[in-house]
């Protein structure tokens, strides 16, 4: 008799997500140990990290500000997953969307209700400009849309840089490395929480609806399912590639312009905060279900904003980030151990040993 | 099974008695959520036998296979191995114990090249090792077990006898003493057929087994020692060959007899064959149709036939001929490089599948599973395909999805396949059952033409009486049908014209009711005269 495990082809939701919380836990766990090891208090740290993180008004505020960019970006990965493309430029599409909305914010004096639109318009279209070429180039010629949306988002980020510093530089402040003050800003309903937040609530509703109850979302479905059958029932592929990375990368530049809009309200270099590559792992977690986005991103949020409590308690920027790793890491293997089942094996002997 | 009238070369070796045999089944349960698909199966299978392994549609022989191999557990039952009591947690544990299986679909990776898939995932896969050495140990073991491969090609322009092979040959490498096949012929030509029976003949002649899941009984009762049935999960029982006759197995696999009747007579007041002067232009036509591939070597030349309403024009041809672009020219999913496509008289501009398949166009394809099918979604998102932009499915850009489950749930009763749920997803049918739903799903569609590459692939008997009764129901009501068979019998049983294909040329259309095996036979071998002298050519 011994043990052994056996891989289950198919798991049921309720399993996936038993292990899942069992990850989380075991991710705490390790945290905790080396933060005792490394002579902190755990028991201190975890009480306060919950205090200012979900049980005060001002952790909760924040909390609303990650989950909103986290919200447009894990959707804008999301929705070009179900096609079998992996937009891994939603950092790059942020920067350009927050650079449009940006430019119209600064050069276009008007009433707030006539800019805020036209910035979101503008931000969107540079958004979707940004991923153009990418999507042209997998659509039409097949090129791999992984490396030509990553290398872009170097070029957007320095792009934004030497905006912030160079010609759109603010002279009134001499602040270093940003522009000036936008003059009009997306309103408040909430502390600092601003509109962009129930927007983004909205929009992957929206897109949930979109993706599961409308033809467009069906052969959406069946291209990334199997692009043979889609050409057999002549699904335009190659046109619904191209939607579905302009509608990505749409959804990440809306979430620079919040952003740069509702947040920061001024470009500056670092703007997208990494938040285009977290939308790559809430996408992860949603297992391209736009629902599921709305859990993954608030997880993700929750993780970034106890780092930043935990960084005002002296701990690096970088352990921050590593214990971000270790619960996703934990997770992923989370999802592939799902897949086992222990069974009792009876071996008398093994068949190579039987072998004549 | 010491029968001596057995050739010794590739007769069964003598066993001494009391051998045990190499696999014995006890009472193997299988059950998933709604289905038995094993019930209490016993069998055996001796050293040095050929055991056929026959049943309907979703009987669960793929499934009891799959639980031999360590791919399912087992609800319930002993797997049993030369004597002892086994149990695989993985199929490497039963590649390990001498269990081989090549499956129903195949599991090569396509981008990969022959040497390459054989040496995947292998123990004794050199750790560093140059694809040279790959190659030349290929073609060693391929040489050891007497199946030709080309060690350097690329599988995925591999012909599906040829994959086949590479899946045998992969499975011989890693020391297999059983080996499972589960429906090898399905897929294969006639010479493919004989060869791999050769093969299979060789390999039982050095003492090991072979368990051979087939729809085929001819082929069964030609090249098996002894014949299990499953029915609905259950083994009825276990016959030696000799003792067997294919409409005896029929009876006994269907629970009722299968009678050939002639297709071709018409019910009464069925509709003609719109073929007389003066009757309207044929539905659908090709004058002078060539297509090119990816390389741009000509597939499909300068082929002109009419296909007309009310009749049934078979399309014979060893496979690889052009068959497959002929079905994808008529159905709009592959533009020609010259000639033109007619729709009712009318030529048609572009090859756009959703356009013909609105124009009631029906395509039952060559590969269910890769081209007509999305493995990973569920029976509803499947059989919405063809109809889900149209109402009540398709309304103002909307997919409704209670409607599509009402059209699923209309196709499955329609094809008389038991599911346990809509919301399960479709690689998870039998596949037999796949099979009849595309052929349901499509004949919906098929208004006036129904275009079946292969339909009575993968079925039972008693499923493929049926879906031919679906093809005459179509053509008694004025829909014209073109069936690409290569069961030249099935061909002559069912079709008015049968149309010959060889590289790519139509050889010759010609009357069913005069034609004979004999003629057709040249004329797929690129003779044209069918008493003309041998090196008469059809070449190009
Ligand atoms: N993974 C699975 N989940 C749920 N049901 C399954 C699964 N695999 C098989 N089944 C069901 O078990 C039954 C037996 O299927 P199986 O594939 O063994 O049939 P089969 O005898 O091989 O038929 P065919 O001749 O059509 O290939 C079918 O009803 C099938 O739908
Ligand atoms: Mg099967």
């Amino acid at each position: 008799m011994a043990g052994t495990l056996h891989r289950l082809p198919t798991v049921t939701p309720a399993r996936r997500l038993a292990w899942r919380a069992g990850a989380i836990a075991a991710a705490l766990a390790i945290t905790t140990l080396f933060l005792a090891l490394s002579g902190r208090d755990p028991r201190l740290l975890a009480d306060l990290v919950v205090r200012s993180a979900v049980g005060s008004r001002f952790g909760l505020e924040d909390l609303a500000l990650f989950l909103t960019p986290l919200l447009l970006t894990g959707a804008a990965v999301t929705v070009t997953g179900r096609i079998g493309v992996w937009n891994i430029g939603a950092e790059g599409q942020f920067y350009a969307g927050a650079i449009g909305a940006t430019a119209v914010g600064l050069f276009l004096p008007g009433p707030a209700w006539l800019v805020l639109p036209l910035m979101a318009a503008c931000g969107i279209a540079c958004g979707m400009g940004w991923i153009l070429l990418p999507a042209l180039a997998r659509a039409y010629a097949g090129v791999n849309e992984i490396i030509t949306t990553l290398l872009l988002n170097f070029v957007a980020g320095l792009l934004t840089t030497y905006l912030a510093v160079g010609p759109w530089h603010d002279r009134v402040t001499g602040a270093l490395a940003s522009t000036g003050r936008l003059p009009v800003r997306i309103p408040e309903i909430w502390g600092v929480v601003h509109w962009g937040f129930p927007i983004a609530l909205a929009i992957v509703l929206a897109l949930a609806w979109l993706t599961t109850r409308t033809r467009w979302g069906y052969q959406i479905t069946i291209g990334g399912a199997n692009d043979q059958a889609a050409r057999y029932a002549g699904i335009p592929v190659r046109a619904r590639i191209l939607g579905a990375m302009l509608l990505s990368g749409g959804l990440a530049a809306l979430a620079g312009m919040f952003e740069v809009a509702g947040t920061v309200h001024r470009l500056q270099g670092g703007l997208a905060n990494n938040f285009g590559y977290f939308g790559i792992v809430v996408a992860v977690l949603a297992r391209g279900s736009c629902l599921n986005v709305l859990p993954a991103a608030l997880l993700m949020a929750f993780i970034l904003d106890a780092g930043i409590v935990l960084q005002t308690q002296q701990l690096t920027a970088s352990a921050v980030l590593a214990i971000t790793g270790l619960v996703l890491f934990m997770i992923a293997i989370a999802d592939e151990l799902a897949h086992y089942r222990p069974v009792t094996v009876r071996r008398a002997t093994t068949g190579a040993e039987a072998r004549p | 099974m010491t029968d001596p009238r057995h050739a010794p070369a590739d007769g069964p070796p003598p066993i001494a008695p009391g051998t045990p045999p190499i696999l014995q089944l006890q009472g193997i349960c299988k059950y998933f959520p709604g289905v038995i698909a094993n019930q209490d199966v016993s069998l055996d299978v001796a050293p040095g036998e050929i055991h056929a392994l026959l049943g309907e549609n979703g009987a669960g022989k793929s499934t009891l296979m799959n639980v031999v191999t360590g791919i399912y557990q087992p609800d319930g039952g002993e797997i049993i191995l030369d004597g002892y009591g086994q149990s695989f947690a993985a199929p490497q544990d039963a590649i390990r114990a001498g269990i081989g299986m090549v499956h129903q679909h195949f599991k090569l990776v396509p981008a990969f090249t022959v040497a390459e898939n054989i040496h995947l995932g292998w123990r004794e896969t050199p750790f560093r090792a140059s694809a040279k050495t790959l190659e030349s140990r290929t073609r060693a073991l391929s040489e050891r077990f007497g199946f030709s491969v080309r060690p350097d090609a690329v599988v995925a322009d591999l012909s599906a006898g040829e994959q086949q092979r590479v899946e045998i040959l992969r499975v011989l490498a890693r020391q297999a003493r059983l080996l499972i096949l589960d429906e090898p012929t399905a897929v294969l030509t006639p010479a493919e057929t004989r060869d791999l029976f050769r093969a299979l003949r060789a390999f039982r002649a050095r003492g090991n087994a072979v368990i051979l899941i087939s729809h085929k009984l001819d082929e069964v009762i030609d090249i098996s020692d002894r014949i299990s049935i499953l029915r609905a999960g259950r083994h009825v029982g276990t016959w030696r060959t000799a003792d067997c006759t294919a409409a005896g197995l029929a009876t006994i696999m269907v629970g009722r007899e299968i009678v050939r009747r002639d297709l071709r007579a018409r019910a009464p007041g069925a509709a003609a064959i719109a073929r007389d002067p003066g009757a309207a232009a044929p539905v659908l036509s090709l004058r002078g149709a060539s297509c090119r591939d990816a390389r741009g070597i000509e597939t499909l030349r300068d082929v002109t036939l009419d296909v007309h309403g009310g009749e049934i024009l078979g399309i014979a041809g060893v496979a690889g001929n052009g068959q497959r672009e002929l079905t994808q020219v008529l159905t709009g999913m592959m533009p020609l490089s010259a000639g033109t496509v007619l729709l009712d008289g009318a030529p048609v501009p572009l090859a756009d599948p959703a356009a013909f398949a609105r124009a009631g166009i029906g395509h039952i394809p060559e590969d269910r599973l890769r081209s007509g099918l999305a493995p990973s979604l569920d029976i509803t998102d499947n059989m919405a395909l063809r109809e889900y932009a149209r109402p009540p499915i398709g309304r103002h850009g909307l997919y409704d999805r209670a409607a599509a489950a009402r059209l699923a749930g209309t196709i499955v009763a329609a094809a008389e396949v038991r599911v346990p749920d809509l919301a399960t997803p479709i690689r998870n049918l039998s596949g037999g059952n796949q099979q009849r739903l595309v052929a349901r799903r499509e004949i919906r569609i098929a208004s006036r033409v129904l275009v079946a590459a292969y339909p009575s692939r993968g079925l039972d008997i008693g499923a493929i009486a049926t879906v031919l009764r679906y093809l005459t129901d179509l053509r008694d009501q004025g829909v014209a049908v073109v069936l690409v068979s290569e069961d030249l019998e099935e061909l002559l049983n069912v079709a008015d014209r049968i149309g010959v294909l060889f590289h790519g040329r139509l050889m010759a259309t010609i009357d069913a009711a005069t034609a004979d095996m004999e003629t057709i036979g040249l004329l797929m071998g690129g003779r044209s005269a069918p008493n003309g002298p041998t090196s008469g050519g059809g070449h190009a």
